[in-house]
């Protein structure tokens, strides 16, 4: 049997199983065993991998980011961000809608998670949109494209998952995702502004209520700066800032701001220890899968097709690359997408000469995308579930919401230097740039 | 599901106290590898009791849509299915936890076998709380009460 037909198996199983009903980490590695049998590696080697899969000290920081975002959401800190999204936003047309994405940024800022950023609003604001009269498919919708913010804005566990496998500085990624996170929020605000629904219109909030309100959400407002801070000032690995994090929610907020919450905290470490195991089983399965995938040569013939088309031209590669994360994120998750399409992404980085830290904030961007389009849009399953209207409903809500992502791929891609700024500001040798021999500033690659 | 929360506290304070150490110039350096150990152990304990309460991430639950013979056929090929991939991770994960017995994590000499013995620990429970699913569900049907609600996605 030919390469490429094992290969078709392998993705046939993976796919068939998939659609059936199995979980998605079973489904791979499935897939991975009946390649098995068509080479000459071993199942025991392949079960190995898996274990190597999440041998790795940066997916450490995976737990801590959805500890983060647990801890926040359950001890109910979040209601003050929320006031303070209102003071802000509120009065605008459309306020409610405002808020959910202005509270949505503040959000992706504390916590890596989509999922968690659906369940607050969730149970939060989209009651009090409901309340007055916005359409429940609208609602489910803007939470939906609100969340995938906590996937591009830093901590993001999207980010950490591709530094450790394309061997990327995750501090370059999570500074590189800032452009296109915030991209997307200006654009739902936009967008709720002009196409959505009206809402009740309220009056604006005066400057001591702003202040109230700020004052209220400082200490959680300092999440952010503890992990961004740490990592820049290399005092911290993304590791040991998600846990700085944690420990200052357990010893500083809940203590302070919700001291009742304090006897269930073992519930939400049960729950988080379970939450965390879901990403890292299908890192674990993933990578076996695109260990198997690169055996079989799988990225020589994709940069092989790809290279026809686009030649070396690193802005064709990366729009056909595009194209082919879009359709693979509407059918299956990111994160085994990410560990999947590496050694592919790799591959073609190198013909195009294209910085695998723009790449990797472009894939980002459209994998996040994946989030919310038919038929594995996670993020829009959860969230219509949550608001209680069909799935279906949602979906055809959140279709004009599409342009704002395609606008922000679209920026992403060809405005290269305006997302690498942060990173080329804040931490060069991520970007590719070294020290200068004369010892002042740093070379940096051109383009 | 309380062995998935000791082992995400485990790793919270291991990873505190390596912080901490090496802050105070007195670095535990045990302390990366009883990290290490904590997280690996609660992934493959996590998998295991997500098999339990089927809260793995699927692509489509398309059996949610369905009831009767058809459901309970579907139903049991999937439960098949993964408890082919327990079974390999049993058996397959017992033998890298054999050969792991003679290789050793530095610096404290602790052999790989006590990280990797999670791959098999976690096959058998997959295995186990799989036949549990499928006699459970032959006996009294796989339909419950989760299956109203919309979260099927697309039926």
């Amino acid at each position: 049997m030919g390469n490429g037909a094992i290969i078709l198996l392998m993705t046939a199983c993976f796919l068939g199983f998939g659609y059936m009903g199995v979980p998605v980490a079973f489904a791979l590695m499935a897939g991975v065993l009946a390649a098995c049998m068509f080479t000459p590696i071993s199942m025991q080697s392949m079960i190995g991998q898996m274990f190597h899969g999440i041998d790795s000290e940066i997916l450490l920081a995976v737990p801590f980011f959805l500890l983060v975002g647990e801890l926040m959401t359950s001890a109910d800190v979040t209601n003050r961000m929320i006031r303070l999204a209102q003071t802000m936003v509120g009065h605008l047309r459309g306020g409610l809608a405002q808020v959910v994405t202005l509270f949505s940024m503040f959000f992706a800022g504390i916590s890596g998670s989509s999922t968690a950023d659906v369940a607050v609003l969730s149970r939060t604001v989209a009651v009090e949109m409901t309340k007055e009269g916005y359409d429940r498919a609208f609602t489910a919708a803007l939470i939906a494209c609100a969340s995938t913010m906590a996937n591009l804005i830093p901590p993001s566990i999207m980010a950490v998952v591709y530094g450790a496998t394309g061997n990327v500085s995750i501090g370059g990624l999570f500074l590189a995702g800032i452009v296109p996170g915030v991209l997307i929020g200006i654009g739902l605000m936009i967008y709720s502004h002009f196409f959505g629904p009206v809402g009740i219109r309220k009056p604006r909030a005066s400057l001591c209520e702003f202040a109230d309100a700020a004052r209220a959400s400082f200490l959680p407002l300092m999440i952010p700066l503890i992990i961004m801070g740490g990592i820049l000032t290399g005092w911290f690995t993304p590791t040991e800032a998600g846990m700085i994090a944690s420990v200052y929610i357990l010893v500083v907020l809940i203590p302070l701001l919700n001291r009742k919450h304090v006897p269930n905290l073992p519930r939400d470490f049960v729950y988080t220890g379970l939450l965390y195991s879901l990403p890292l089983a299908l890192v674990a399965a993933a990578s076996a899968f695109g260990w198997m995938l690169a055996y079989l040569r799988g990225p020589d013939i994709v940069s092989g097709w790809i290279e026809l088309i686009a030649g070396h031209d690193g802005r064709i590669i990366m729009l056909l690359l595009v194209l082919l994360f879009i359709v693979i994120g509407d059918f299956m998750d990111a994160v085994p997408a990410i560990i999947i399409f590496m050694p592919i992404v790799i591959k073609l980085n190198e013909l195009g000469n294209i910085n695998s830290l723009h790449m990797g904030v472009v894939l980002i961007t459209t994998l996040v995308f994946g989030l919310i389009t038919p038929p594995y849009g996670l993020s829009l399953l959860v969230a219509s579930k949550f608001v209680g209207v069909r799935f279906s409903r949602a979906m055809f809500a959140s279709l004009p919401i599409y342009v704002v992502f395609f606008i922000t791929i679209a920026f992403t891609v060809l405005f290269p230097d305006i997302v690498l700024y942060l990173p080329k500001l804040f931490l060069p040798e991520s970007v590719g740039c070294f020290k200068s021999p004369t010892g002042a500033g740093y070379i940096c690659p051109s383009g | 599901m309380i062995l998935s929360g000791i082992s995400i506290a485990g790793f919270t304070l291991s990873v505190f106290c390596d912080v901490v150490t090496r802050e105070i110039g007195r670095p535990w350096l045990w302390l990366q590898l009883a990290t290490t150990g904590f997280f690996a152990w609660g992934v493959f304990i996590g998998m295991a009791v997500a098999t339990r309460r089927l809260d793995h991430l699927n692509l489509v639950e398309i059996t949610k849509g369905m009831s009767g013979p058809k459901r309970s056929f579907m139903e049991i090929v999937n439960r098949l299915v993964i408890l082919a991939v327990g079974i390999s991770m049993l058996v397959f994960g017992f033998q890298n936890a054999l050969n792991d017995m003679g290789s050793y994590r530095m610096p404290s000499l602790i052999p790989l076998a006590t990280y990797t013995a999670s791959v098999p620990i976690s096959g058998a429970l997959i295995c186990l709380f799989c036949l549990e699913q499928i006699i459970n569900g032959w006996r009294h049907g796989f339909e419950g009460p989760e299956d109203q609600d919309d979260f099927a996605g697309i039926k």
